[in-house]
């Protein structure tokens, strides 16, 4: 063994995100330009998104939930504070950030010639952890 | 020769860790860097191999 890194998983590439949203079982909007989101707040400003899975789809949520296209390319969550509390909080967020981060490596991977030979998904206390291990191509 | 592996554990708090077995020196590098997908790095560390990796390439150009 000769070096690891341990890395923060920053959401920025709409494809990879869009996918993992639809693989937790939502219909997630996409929009180039942001567009306002419902609030229960309805006195509140709106907020505005880039993606967007409206209310109907997220059981228990007072609001849409969304991510917003920052100047620095990420996308961030925006939701409302009470949704936190709903089952749509930092948990929820890590489930995303890891379906995101798979389909990001696996396409990474494909496109630069390393192949997967193995994926485990091992139960911690912390919760699921998704293992994949790839080869170099020789 | 060791088996060149990468090992990418992803987990539920929104970090991931990239493990490297049978490479050294530069070749980690390129790795990271393929891997990396504009994530933000919160720690890296290098293990014995790494070192004794990179004198034995030091070695080989000494000669």
């Amino acid at each position: 063994m000769s070096k690891y890194r341990v890395s923060i998983t920053e959401l920025k590439e709409e494809k990879y995100l869009v996918d993992a949203l639809r693989e937790m079982g939502y219909r997630p909007e996409v929009h180039p330009e942001a567009v306002p989101m419902n609030s229960y707040y309805s006195e509140q400003e709106a907020k505005r998104a880039n993606i967007i899975i409206r209310r109907h789809e997220l059981r228990g949520a007072c609001g849409d939930i969304g991510f917003a296209r920052q100047p620095d390319g990420r996308l961030t969550l925006i939701a409302d504070e009470l949704d936190a509390y709903h089952g749509y909080g930092e948990k929820w967020l890590g489930r995303v950030q890891q379906l995101y981060k798979e389909k990001q490596t696996l396409a990474m991977a494909r496109a630069r010639g390393y192949i997967l030979k193995k994926r485990e998904v091992i139960q911690t206390k912390e919760g699921q952890q998704v293992r994949l291990q790839f080869a170099v191509r020789r | 020769m060791q088996d060149q592996t990468i090992t990418i554990t992803i987990d539920e708090q929104g970090h991931s860790t990239l493990d490297l077995e049978g490479f050294a020196g530069r070749s980690c590098e390129k790795v990271f860097e393929d891997f990396r997908g504009g994530d933000r790095m919160k720690l890296e560390r290098k293990k014995a191999a790494y070192y004794t990796g990179q004198q034995v390439q030091q070695e080989k150009s000494q000669r």
